[in-house]
């Protein structure tokens, strides 16, 4: 009887251990060579259809973003619908659309770097590719929508012929200096990390990739110094990118809050755009994820429902915060009774475009808070993508809402006008995401997507302990 | 630069413990600290091998570029004011909490690009211990690199091999970058 009693013990906790092998990759460990392999086959395996998906988004990209801006600059601004009282339209919205996009990366990877959160060990990469590429993508926003953009120049502090120099100080130029330290800081971000990846790919690459990754690698071999230097590099960044990434999206709401403009003069304009950001930034890391382990090969084994259902309590936990910003500055401006913000706040309840603001609120509010308390929906990665795809329409709507629908109603009547965007800054638009999508489509097969020594050092780290009658996994600190 | 010939013990991904053991093996065997080298997949901290710290001046040379990034963002947003000042009714010629935003942007960037640099800078830069590589450290090897002084005899250690090391002796150094 004691002999058949240990022998149940055992099978349960076999099944146990099976289950939770099955639930979290870092109790999943599987040999380091094998892991390289099944990310290099990742890398390296490309299909007619992906070959189709870039071409297609290649001819999206030459013809709706560039091929339209060439038109735009040959023929002048004035084809779009940019015109009195809404000077700020599509391109603008777009813009603060890539910079909260961007945020993901560095929230994901550097805040919770900085807090151990293990789960995140798999997917830091592609949400930092996100950052680069969202960036790369808003960048070009501020030159599009200039118009002439041959006068970009007049920026630069040199000493011309009239003696005028550019007013440092403006809010423009914060925008410039911020946006070009977050973009260079975070390809940095990217880079650092996947140093150890590449010379990984280069001891198994031959011909032009095996020369690239060779360069780019640094002569890696995996030394205690090079190690200690790469792990102080890292901290480096992850606790100094934080403030950068808080100031990018503070300083693109600065552009709107110094305007006494009613409706964008407010101070919490700066926290409540960078809750919308990590909000929408987490969201699209979410559907990233769901598209690599739907169309990489080998992506199930690393990303799992499990990390569905970590990003889904975060992005439940910031759809909270930025309802809670979002009636702070509703609320506080709609009491203060100045009768141009009242006018303006129903206007977008109840005028024409009052389809934006309730978009805005089902997708960025109702939908996350009726889904996500669901532990089955949060690791369902099909619901999850859905959702996040959601979220994203509402914080497109939420800018939409903030920008063009609040210029076109200002302190004096006369001045009203309804914005519509023209074809042209829609297909602008439409071509800065081909361009995201089709940079990360080849970007998933230069660099590995999966940082496999920061997965393989999790499941170093990882093991099952057993407490009381229960295996319970447990984390060494290994640093 | 090293000129004696190169061995490699080579351990499991899992056997840190028998890798930590035949660094101590190769001290008590006369080999200095200096003349063994750890090259492994993943980071494995000093005090799990009990190796001497490593050193790296990445954090100084940060440090340098964050104060080269603010000296920067005081030249342009000082700088130009005093070519030519622009006296606008009430308003200061200098005014701090806008230059503020400039020298934090510039002060980070200068900190993350010289972090960078740092980096690349101490790669160049030659360093001791012995050099060698072998490509299944990628698989989550864990190599020991050692050159013996010349009254040890390394072909004979017959202690790391009962660790379960893969010993290789007069290892070919490889050239990893250009």
């Amino acid at each position: 009887m004691a002999a058949e009693t240990s022998y149940l013990t055992g099978a349960r906790a076999d099944l146990e251990q099976s289950e939770l092998a099955e639930e979290h990759l870092m109790l999943d460990p599987r040999p380091r060579e094998e892991m390289n392999q099944m990310v290099m086959e990742a890398m390296t395996t490309t299909t007619p259809v992906y070959w189709a998906w870039v071409g297609g988004l290649a001819l999206i990209v030459a013809v709706c973003l560039f091929g339209v801006w060439g038109y735009m600059t040959a023929t002048g601004i004035g084809i779009t619908g940019i015109r009195r009282p809404v000077f700020w339209g599509v391109f603008i919205v777009t813009f603060v659309f890539w910079i909260g996009i961007s945020h993901a990366g560095t929230f994901v990877s550097a805040i919770l770097r900085v807090f151990k959160a293990e789960f995140r060990r798999p997917f830091t990469r592609a949400a930092e590719l996100m950052t680069t590429f969202g960036l790369a993508g808003g960048a070009m926003y501020p030159l599009i929508h200039l118009g002439r953009v041959w006068t970009f120049y007049y920026m630069v502090p040199y000493p011309n012929a009239r003696w005028l120099w550019p007013n440092m100080r403006s809010p423009l130029v914060w925008d410039f200096l911020a946006i070009t330290t977050y973009l260079l800081s975070s390809t940095i971000y990217l880079y650092l990390p996947l140093i150890p990846d590449l010379a990984m790919a280069r001891d198994r690459t031959t011909g032009l990739r095996h020369r690239i990754y060779r360069l780019l690698a640094l002569g890696w071999r995996g030394t205690e110094a090079e190690w200690h230097r790469l792990r102080k590099a890292i901290n480096i960044f992850a606790f100094a990118i934080i403030p950068v990434m808080f100031s990018v999206h503070t300083i693109v709401s600065w552009d709107f809050a110094v305007g006494v403009v009613a409706g964008w003069h407010s101070t919490i304009f700066g926290p409540y755009f960078i809750i919308g950001a990590i909000l929408s930034g987490v969201a699209a890391v979410v559907t990233i994820l769901f598209v690599l382990r739907s169309t990489m090969r080998n992506f199930k084994y690393f990303i799992r429902p499990e990390h569905f259902d970590a990003l889904g309590k975060l992005l439940l936990v910031f759809s909270m915060a930025w309802a809670y910003f979002f009636f702070n500055e509703y609320l506080l401006s709609w009491y203060g009774g100045e009768e141009a913000v009242q006018r303006i706040l129903t206007l977008h309840a109840t005028g024409p475009s009052a389809w934006v603001w309730y978009l805005m609120l089902i997708c960025n509010v109702a939908i996350p808070w009726l889904t996500l308390w669901n532990r089955r929906i949060r690791r369902n990665p099909l619901a999850m993508f859905f959702i996040t795809l959601a979220i994203n329409v509402g914080m497109y709507a939420e800018r939409y809402t903030i920008i063009p629908l609040t210029l076109g109603h200002q302190r004096m009547p006369f001045d009203w006008g309804i914005y519509n965007p023209s074809i042209f800054e829609i297909s602008i638009a439409i071509g800065t995401m081909a361009m995201f999508c089709l940079l990360y489509l080849l970007a998933s097969r230069a660099i590995p997507l999966i940082p496999v020594w920061e997965v393989q050092e999790g499941q170093m780290a990882h093991s099952l302990k057993k407490v009381g009658k229960a295996h319970v996994p447990s984390v060494t600190e290994l640093e | 630069m090293i000129t004696e010939p190169i061995h490699l013990a080579l351990f499991e991904e899992d056997q840190i413990n028998e890798a930590a053991e035949a660094i101590s093996i190769l001290r008590s065997q006369g080999v200095p600290d200096r003349n063994i080298s750890v090259i492994s997949g993943v980071p494995l901290s000093e005090h799990i091998l009990g190796r001497p710290m490593s050193w790296s001046r990445v954090g100084l040379i940060g440090l340098v570029g964050a104060v080269a990034g603010f000296l920067a963002a005081l030249a342009i947003t000082y700088l130009p004011v005093l070519i030519y000042p622009l006296n606008v009714g009430r308003m200061p010629v200098f005014p701090i909490p806008t230059t503020l935003v400039v020298v934090f942007e510039l002060t980070m960037l200068g900190l993350l690009i010289s972090t960078l640099l740092g980096v690349f800078v101490e790669t160049i830069t030659p360093s001791y211990g012995p050099h060698g590589y072998d490509p299944r450290i990628a698989h989550g090897k864990i190599g020991i690199l050692f050159t013996c002084p010349p009254e040890v005899d390394c072909e004979s250690y017959d202690q790391l091999v009962a660790l379960g090391a893969e010993l290789t002796h007069n290892l070919q150094e490889r050239k990893l970058w250009p």
